[in-house]
């Protein structure tokens, strides 16, 4: 990453203060490589995160403009700066599991059905990891955490057939992809695609946390293991196995399908203003 | 110049346009509900943004997304949706972000009464959000005219103080209407009195802890400042710290930045028949005030001293009108007593204070009369039946 990193980050916060085996560093690094390889350079980034464990070691890392939104409100506040920042400017956000997929769904749903131009990095720790290790929307039944000491039996986003990207396919996301950290050139090639979409797109991204995660579940911080659990249930699009739980790969792709949110209200605004009809 | 025949919602919208307002995020709400109308009808036309959230939580936030951007922002609503402001409204004050924001007060609590007006956010407008460690700037216009003027006051002192700023109006002031003047041009506003700060752009340090500086531009994003805000405690350069000295002297900077520059607008207030230190000061904001001032006219013209005094800088509170010991009365449109607590708090110690709320709709001038007579004649305000003690 030094060359990327030299490039793009700011060294005030690198390494980040994520704990030490942490895979947020991977998704994160996915990320950069991604700008990078699209030719994008620091100024042609707004870089927004969340709050957690994903949105606070991201913040401020990227050298140029950022910001970070109270919990779940990220999308709301980027859509709004989508509609007033030239539209060549690239919107990246790097946010949570319960931002996105909890507290935050509703705006998340809505910057969807409007075709919110966006790339946003849902890096998912499988539930509330920076609080110490609740369950979430997408942690997978039976699994122990603090807050299911007994496993995992409430219905969620990721339970029973269910399928968060299901979801958000349906609200109107053009882009949405679904990846496992240790996925590296693979998750790329989807960011990559989904910075290229003028309109929603949405990576999913599943990473380890050995602290609270792994502890609880595994019963060990070893590193090894609970990276050893997330590969075991990743597999790519159409080679699932039994116990495959993510689906690696484009899981939708309508990329420049729609009219684009900002695009198309600044057309109609110019409309108006210059016929005073539509 | 011109004339109209019009709701002090129309005031509002042509207030915010002079103002160089050009991003509206709203959500349906009665008593506000035909000023976000209004916006998307009036802003298109001068190139300007008109949105809707999926709900008031979701319209400020993108209103704090447009005023990143380098927009001028404005929402708004009534009491259910200003409660529902209470996550952006902090992410506004901590990153100081100027933005206008207009409640029109009707009858809660909840959903309460939709039709009718209201004051039951006094102290919310002063708390708007959790945490402390802030100052808020309130300002309540008592006519449509009126809240033109204020309303592009609220713009020019958001950009002169980077934080939000509420204008606490009524249904009777956003739904009634009234004659109303919109000038036409820059000469006709400063002959009006409007004044007008363009916005301008950061170009660091974004935060300014333990100072009390005004004028500073605010955070604008894509100009590739490499500037930084969030909603954690910030360093100079908009960094995340988490140490409380440093948050002691951002909050430091919230608090007096405002406390300090009071001066700007502390001027804001009415005052009629105080010049010969009455012996009953009645106490109000908002559309209340109108019925206050007739009345008070009546009583003197019946020979009781009374004096009226109109907020309408309400927070931070103007102590300095509250330094004489004497009578006073706060009329609200509450039952609970919101106003006269801090009438109570700033007044000298024995003052004699008394309260008339009524809700849903003014008070009537015999009533305010009776209750002038009766405080001058140290008798205490009567009840209805069911109505208990005092506030
Ligand atoms: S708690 Fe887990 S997700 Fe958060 S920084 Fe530590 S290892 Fe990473």
């Amino acid at each position: 990453m030094d060359y990327l990193s030299k490039k793009y980050l700011r060294s005030r916060k690198i390494p980040s203060t994520a704990c030490s085996g942490c895979g947020l560093g991977l998704n994160h690094k996915a990320v950069v490589q991604a700008v990078y390889e699209l030719g994008l350079e620091v100024e042609d980034v707004v870089w927004g995160t969340s709050i957690g464990c994903a949105g606070r070691q991201t913040f401020g890392t990227w050298k140029g403009d950022g910001f970070a939104g109270t919990h779940g409100r990220v999308y709301a506040i980027a859509r709004g700066l989508r509609l007033t920042l030239p539209p060549e400017k690239k919107i990246i956000l790097t946010v949570g599991d319960g931002d996105a997929f909890g507290i935050g769904l509703l705006h998340l749903i809505h910057a969807s059905r409007c075709n919110a131009d966006m790339t946003i990095i849902v890096n998912d720790n499988l539930g509330y990891m920076s609080t110490g290790g609740q369950y979430g929307w997408t942690t997978p039944h039976g699994s122990k955490t603090d807050s299911s000491p007994y496993g995992m039996y409430e219905h969620n986003l990721m339970s029973d057939g269910m399928d968060v990207l299901g979801v958000l396919k349906h609200a109107g996301a053009t882009f949405l992809a679904r990846h496992v950290a240790m996925d590296g050139q693979r998750a790329v090639e989807s960011i990559k695609k989904g910075i290229q979409n003028r309109g929603l797109s949405l990576i999913h991204m599943v990473f380890p946390c050995p602290t609270n995660f792994g502890s609880r579940e595994l019963g060990t911080r070893d590193t090894v293991k609970i990276y050893e659990w997330i590969e075991n249930q990743a597999a790519p699009l159409g080679q699932e196995k039994e116990n495959t739980v993510w689906a690696t790969g484009v899981y939708f792709d309508a990329s420049n399908s729609r009219p684009e949110f900002s695009e198309s209200i600044r057309k109609n605004v110019e409309t108006i203003r210059r016929t005073a009809a539509l | 110049m011109k004339r109209y025949l019009e709701t002090g919602n129309f005031a509002i919208t042509e207030g915010a346009i002079l103002a160089g307002c050009r991003f509206f995020a709203g959500y349906p709400i009665t008593p506000a509900t035909e000023l976000a109308e209004a916006m998307s009808y009036r802003l298109p036309q001068m190139g300007g943004i008109y949105i809707q959230g999926e709900d008031e939580c979701a319209a400020l936030h993108l209103c704090i997304g447009a005023a990143l951007g380098g927009y001028k922002a404005m929402t708004a609503t009534s009491g259910p949706g200003y409660i529902l402001y209470a996550d952006p409204y902090g992410w506004a004050i901590g990153c100081e972000i100027p933005l206008m924001i207009l409640n029109s007060g009707r009858v809660g609590p909840v959903s309460g009464i939709t039709g009718a007006p209201g004051q039951g956010e006094f102290y919310l407008t002063r708390y708007p959000t959790q945490g402390g460690n802030f100052e808020t700037i309130v300002l309540a216009p008592n006519s449509a005219q009126e809240a033109m003027a204020i309303v592009v006051e609220a713009f020019y002192l958001s950009e002169r103080f980077r934080t939000p700023v509420t204008v606490l109006a009524d249904q009777l002031i956003t739904d009634g209407f009234e004659d109303i003047s919109v000038p036409e041009n820059e000469g006709e506003m400063e002959e009006m009195g409007f004044r007008k700060w363009p916005r301008k752009i950061n170009r660091g340090p974004e935060f300014y802890p333990a100072t009390d500086e005004i004028d500073i531009p605010p955070v604008v994003l894509g100009h590739n400042t490499g500037a930084l805000c969030s909603d954690w405690t910030p360093t100079e350069e908009g960094y995340d710290i988490e140490e409380v000295a440093a948050h002691h002297k951002h909050a430091y900077r919230l608090i007096y930045k405002i406390r300090n520059h009071r001066d700007l607008f502390n001027t804001l207030y009415e005052k009629t028949f105080m010049d010969d230190d009455p012996d009953l000061v009645v106490v109000s904001y908002g559309t209340p005030s109108r019925v206050v001032n007739t009345a008070v006219k009546k009583a003197r013209q019946m020979g009781m001293k009374v004096g009226a005094l109109r907020l309408i800088n309400l927070w931070p509170f103007p102590d300095e009108h509250f330094t004489r010991k004497t009578k006073y009365l706060s009329v609200e449109l509450n039952w609970d007593g919101q106003l006269v607590r801090e009438v109570q708090r700033a007044a000298p110690k024995d003052s004699k204070i008394n309260f008339l709320g009524t809700c849903g709709d003014l008070p009537t001038i015999p009533d305010l009369i009776e209750a002038f007579t009766k405080i001058l004649r140290g008798q205490s305000l009567e009840r209805r039946g069911w109505e208990l003690e005092g506030w």
